[in-house]
């Protein structure tokens, strides 16, 4: 074969597997992002901003953003102990503690919302006993919490371990010897050195906190206005027909991923650059 | 301030770091400790800057037990091998931490700060660098810093970890002979741990000889090189070659 012929059938090869990988982001990526913008906007843009500032609509926005809101911090804090554990000190059971970590990752989101179910609904392990003193986890705000905040720790921990552990610590170390106490060495070494991973894995945190259907479902009851997030309220519309409603709803969440996607590579930037 | 170890001992779980180390460090005197990798030469140097806690012993500074004290509290000046400067501040920001962080009490006043800086800028020789971030200093250059951000603190020993190690020798030779005359200047009690006899040898006052964690010889350069004490002495001198070129050096730093 000549050199020409291998160019040739070289640059085949090449536009194949282009179009091969541009049909496939066309067909799961760009044309479901497009439809949803379509059907949104089917009937104008007046019954759009009316689907999207109807009351059930505007009480699960509500909701989860207050959800997101208790998550991401209690997340964040979880994530930068684990992060520090992990990275930072050796201890037995430590690669029991990064499996734990992985767990909600490998566990289907409806079974950990299951899990809440069995452990604080009516019929469940601590039911009768939170009944008693008038506490409800199941079907009301503080089970979606809990199951949200279940499925995504794993990110901020999971992002923040690989740099902890490849910064090592040795400029914490220097900062003890020079006289600087946990707190201050705390504040002004490690978490300037963390800060665009810490960021990274907050934005992700949140994205899924916000996107979040499995595990909620299971626990929230689906009561319109008080215990439907957006993705539940997005299911309970389309059931129902409302497909413009239902898509104008599913557009908010999309531009929420897509401004996440935009975050996430502005980070990505700065975080090469310094 | 003198250095006193009695009797320390340190093991990582099953593997034993440092065992039953006695040693005297006179003030203002320039020790090595010298030794293959894995003898435990870093460990006791960790062990006297507080990084580390020992299983069993006693570190005097002075004369007072180190033990009872914090780290913070020990005022050692620390070197680390990579040197281990805070990336994301500038070389005078590294230089200041110590003093930054100090209580509101003891803490000098912004000006005073700026003036010592400066004048450890000067002393490295790195005038008019203040605003640059480690990573666009040379090897040497952020050993430098790194030094001055120990001597900030106007710490009572000074501690360095395979000081010339990442060095190219050029710079390392350069370097050395700095330091050395920096030390004497100062006249501050210097450890720094090393694997290269020569540089032991052509530095220091004194060279401890380590081996598996143990304490093979203590003692001047023209000690350790003419009556080895041990088997593993002779052979780790003979090994690198050090005995024949020893003395060129050992006439340079005035031994013999």
């Amino acid at each position: 074969m000549t050199t020409g012929n291998r160019k040739a059938k070289d640059r085949w090869v090449r536009a194949g597997l282009l179009l091969i990988a541009v049909l496939f982001l066309g067909i799961f990526l760009i044309v479901p992002l497009v439809a949803v913008f379509a059907k949104a906007l089917e009937e104008g843009v007046s019954v759009y901003a009316a689907a999207v500032a109807e009351s059930d609509a505007l009480a699960a926005i509500k909701l989860t953003l207050l959800i997101t809101g208790i998550v991401v911090p209690l997340n964040l804090i979880f994530g930068l102990a684990a992060g520090w554990c992990i990275a930072k000190f050796s201890f037995p059971g430590k690669s029991f503690l990064l499996t734990l970590i992985d767990l909600p990752f490998a566990v289907s989101p409806v079974i950990s919302g299951l899990i809440f179910v069995l452990v604080f609904g009516a019929q469940g392990l601590l039911g009768p006993w939170l009944d008693q003193y008038n506490v409800k986890i199941i079907f009301a705000v503080p089970g979606i919490a809990l199951a949200t905040a279940f499925v995504t720790f794993p990110f901020v921990a999971r992002e923040l371990i690989p740099i902890m552990q490849s910064q090592g610590k040795e400029e914490e170390e220097a900062a003890l010897t020079l006289g600087a106490n946990g707190w201050k060495t705390f504040w002004r070494i490690t978490i300037p050195n963390i800060k665009w991973g810490l960021l990274y894995g907050v934005i992700l945190c949140s994205a899924r906190a916000i996107g979040e259907f499995g595990a909620v479902s299971v626990v929230s009851g689906h009561i319109r206005g008080m215990t439907n997030t957006v993705p539940l309220h997005v299911e309970i519309l389309y059931n129902e027909y409302q497909f413009v409603a239902s898509f104008a709803v599913a557009s908010i969440l999309t531009l929420l991923a897509i401004a996440t996607l935009i975050a996430k590579s502005i980070i990505e930037e700065r975080s090469h650059v310094h | 301030m003198s250095i006193e170890v009695r009797n320390l001992s340190k093991d990582y779980g099953q593997q034993a770091a440092v065992t039953h180390i006695n040693l005297q460090i006179n003030t203002g005197e320039m020790v090595a400790f010298l030794g293959p990798s894995g003898s435990g030469k870093t460990t006791l140097l960790r062990l006297i800057a507080g990084l580390e806690e020992a299983k069993e012993g006693q570190i005097l500074v002075d004369g007072i037990d180190t033990q009872e004290q914090t780290i913070q509290e020990r005022k050692v000046g620390f070197v680390f091998q990579h040197y281990a400067l805070f990336r994301h501040m500038s070389v005078f920001d590294n230089i200041a931490f110590g003093l930054e962080v100090r209580s509101r009490k003891t803490r000098p006043s912004k000006p005073e700060i700026k003036r010592r800086v400066e004048e450890l800028l000067r002393l490295i020789q790195l005038e008019g660098m203040g605003d640059r971030l480690p990573a666009q200093l040379s090897g040497g250059q952020r050993q430098r810093v790194a030094l001055a951000r120990a001597l900030a603190i106007e710490p009572r020993v000074l501690l360095l970890d395979e000081p010339f190690g990442a060095l190219d020798a050029k710079v390392r030779h350069e370097l050395r002979d700095w330091l050395r005359q920096l030390q004497k200047k100062l006249s501050i009690t210097t450890i720094f741990v090393t694997h290269d006899q020569e540089e032991a040898l052509a530095i220091a006052d004194r060279v401890v000889v380590m081996n598996q964690g143990k304490i093979e010889q203590f003692g001047t350069a023209e000690e350790v090189y003419q009556r080895p004490a041990t088997p593993f002495v002779r052979s780790f001198l003979e090994r690198s070659g050090v005995r024949r070129g020893v003395e060129e050096v050992a006439v340079q730093a005035g031994v013999i």
